[in-house]
């Protein structure tokens, strides 16, 4: 088999888990396992992950604890055709990790200059607030991607990590009902 | 490096190319078929949208552009089997006015065939890969033909609580036509309606080519290689012939496979795509491009889309992803008043967490978080998608941006004209009051900013001469006959049905004419 077939399939097929690098090591974790052993970020940058956590939180509760960050961020480091992120549906040009970089800049950009704070140093109201005139293209002299494409963008990524796993639908009291299910409920 | 010399090399292995590699496969040629994605297998076919993901492009080579621009990488394919690895299965036909627009009402293009010369072929293909439906009910808007080979698919309450607010409405729904097996068929297991269809079916349950016309070209001996990107068809010095295809391989190394015949099955974006890229001295603009009417008429449905949330379990997550009803009562072009073309509906999809979380996309915070209690047990759909017209503005052209392999990448420009919008707007209001009259507690339209659009058609249309025409209604081209094209590139208006049980029937039609014309095609 291709190499480059071999790797798509190991890490998705075979294993439900992501690899995670820690300790030089590769292992196998959920995001939020990796959230949970605090995995070294690989692309992001922990101001980055800080603003994607409490963007993320904010789009969808829960979002932080089932490891929004390290889930985008492993998706990121690697070749884009194993991404499994909602911006290779939308059409994202790669690499993805430009996208990631851009949106968050333009978050911390955009509350930098009308809170004199980041995003993830406002307080919940405002961070609330700040989200909803995004979605909305409301917030003057944006900076980078149009915000209302970068919210469609991490509420799906959020939506992935606390919904879209086995353990998101039984939360939900909904029947998985796999052919083939993910392992390790991811 | 050069290969050995095949009969047929088929670039693509979706619903178009799988055919054309089971045909001649079995008429005795020697084919390879060529596909830019990966095999996965059917183990590799997770139940998760998550993972689902990797069956689509990242970053295909294709930009988006114009006031409207095609959802490209969601119905796209990265894999063996092409986007039907992927597809709802839904197996609506194209009506007899779908074949003559122009010579009904002046607009768009005549096909050069008529419905006539294309139904065999779609009882032909339901008895090679299965169809479940009620085709006795469907003769009501369509000549009759065979029975389909099985059963309707089972009904579930997410798709019957339409059926109120349709009848209030004076709309007939009947049992959607599905690629899928409501009893086991040929072998392949029925359908356990678990609803993750549109990840992949990996019980074999849903006609996808690898269980279908791609497994029977196989075992006909036809060679399928992964990971293999053409670039260019190349011809003799006189430009007269298709001599073959340059492409790279999964070692991404340049690779030659000669060939007496070459089929184009690379889906609409693609083919032209190809075709513009393989200019010579000979074909200054590219082959068979004469004319100027390669990548051109690119056609795309738009969706208007209804919501309805009811405050009791209805069980959304059952069922398939092509949905358990249809309609073509508004399918006559001049429907609505202020609009003109067809409109095809279906109701009751099975849905997962990104269906209810993207069906309320304005939502966040606490107020998704509750919603989504809500939205898991109550919410249904209904889809109306609407036919766009064949506009030549809408086009395939290479731009200087290259991909890996050095090939200019592709833009796709779409807009829809003032009859598509007015047509969307007028299905989203027959969608409400469908809804409306239904016992759905809240309903609510699936309209946003972005004019949603499904399927892709046009690129290398079909026509009578290469006065109108790239292709004649077999699929080969005017000005090379050992070069055809296969899919919906070819279709030269769209309708409003999904096409892919269109794509089947006329592939295998044009794949038949192949194998029985061989000897004046391939010299």
């Amino acid at each position: 088999m291709y190499d480059i077939e071999r790797r798509a399939l190991i890490k998705g097929a075979g294993l439900g888990a992501l690899a995670f690098t820690v300790g030089g090591v590769e292992v196998m974790l959920t995001p939020r396992q990796a959230h949970a052993q605090n995995v070294p970020l690989r692309t992001l940058t922990a101001d980055q992950a800080a603003t994607l956590d409490a963007v993320g939180e904010t789009l969808v509760p829960g979002a932080k604890a089932a490891g929004i960050a390290n889930f985008v961020d492993q998706q990121i480091s690697g070749p884009a055709e194993e991404a499994l992120l909602q911006a290779r549906i939308l059409n994202v040009r790669p690499p993805f990790a430009n996208f990631y970089r851009a949106a968050l800049g333009a978050i911390d950009g955009a509350a930098s200059k009308s809170k004199g704070r980041k995003f993830a140093e406002l307080s919940a109201d405002e961070q609330h607030d700040f989200i909803s005139l995004m979605r909305q293209n409301k917030i003057e002299n944006w900076q980078g991607p149009p915000g209302p494409f970068i919210f469609g963008v991490l509420r799906s990524d959020a939506v992935d990590v606390v919904y879209n796993t086995v353990e998101g639908y039984a939360a939900l009291g909904v029947p998985y009902m796999p052919h083939i299910a993910p392992t390790k409920k991811w | 490096m050069a290969n050995e010399k095949v009969d047929v090399v088929v670039v693509g292995s979706g619903a178009s190319g799988s055919v054309y590699a089971a045909v001649m496969a079995k008429a005795g040629k020697k084919v390879v078929v060529l596909d830019n994605g990966p095999q996965w297998q059917l183990s590799d076919l997770i139940s998760s949208d998550i993972w689902g993901r990797r069956l689509k492009p990242a970053g295909g080579p294709i930009l988006l552009g114009g006031k409207h621009p095609f959802a490209y990488a969601n119905q796209a394919a990265w894999a063996v089997g092409g986007a039907a690895l992927h597809y709802f299965a839904q197996f609506p036909r194209y009506l007899p006015t779908d074949f003559k627009m122009k010579s009904e009402h002046n607009r768009g293009h005549d096909w050069p065939i008529a419905y006539e010369d294309v139904a065999p072929f779609y009882d032909a293909v339901a008895a090679d890969i299965g169809v479940s439906g009620d085709a006795k009910a469907e003769e009501k808007w369509r000549p009759p033909g065979k029975p389909y080979p099985m059963p309707p698919m089972k009904t579930f309450p997410a798709g019957e609580v339409w059926l109120k607010g349709a009848e209030a409405n004076g709309i007939r729904f009947v049992p959607m036509a599905n690629g899928m097996n409501s009893t086991e068929f040929k072998g392949r297991a029925a359908c356990i309606y678990d609803g993750w269809c549109a990840v992949g079916c990996p019980i074999g349950a849903l006609a996808n080519p690898v269980v279908t016309y791609l497994g029977e070209a196989r075992k006909a001996g036809a060679e399928v290689r992964a990971l293999s990107n053409v670039t260019r068809v190349l011809t003799n010095e006189a430009g007269t012939r298709a001599t073959g295809v340059e492409y790279y391989d999964a070692q991404k190394q340049r690779q030659v496979q000669d060939a007496s015949v070459v089929v184009l099955a690379a889906w609409s974006a693609q083919n032209p795509r190809i075709l513009l890229n393989s200019a010579t001295d000979k074909h200054p603009k590219g082959l068979a491009n004469s004319n100027g009417l390669v990548g051109k008429f690119m056609m795309t449905h738009h969706i208007a889309g209804t919501w309805a949330l009811f405050d009791k379990d209805i069980t959304p997550h059952l069922g398939t992803v092509g949905a358990q009803f249809m309609s073509y009562d508004r399918y006559p072009k001049t429907s609505y008043p202020n609009a003109f073309g067809s409109s095809f509906m279906s109701a009751g999809a099975s849905h997962k967490m990104s269906d209810y979380a993207q069906a309320r996309g304005d939502l966040f915070g606490a107020e998704l978080a509750a919603y989504m209690k809500k939205a898991v047990r109550g919410l249904t759909h209904l889809t109306i998608f609407g036919e766009d017209l064949p506009n030549i503005e809408n086009r395939i052209e290479l731009v200087g941006d290259k991909d890996e392999f050095g090939m200019p990448m592709a833009r796709l420009i779409h807009s829809f004209d003032d009859d598509a919008v007015a047509l969307w707007n007028a299905n989203f209001e027959q969608g409400l009051k469908i809804a409306k009259a239904t016992d759905a507690k809240e309903a609510w339209p699936g309209k946003g900013p972005v004019m949603p659009t499904s399927h892709l058609h046009g690129g290398a249309i079909m026509g009578t001469d290469s006065s109108n025409s790239v292709t004649n209604s077999f699929g080969q081209t005017h000005e090379i006959a050992n070069l055809w094209m296969a899919g919906p590139c070819i279709f030269p208006t769209e309708g409003a049905s999904n096409p892919t049980y269109t794509i089947f029937a006329v592939s295998l039609r044009g794949a038949e004419n192949l194998a029985k014309t061989w000897g004046s095609v391939a010299g």
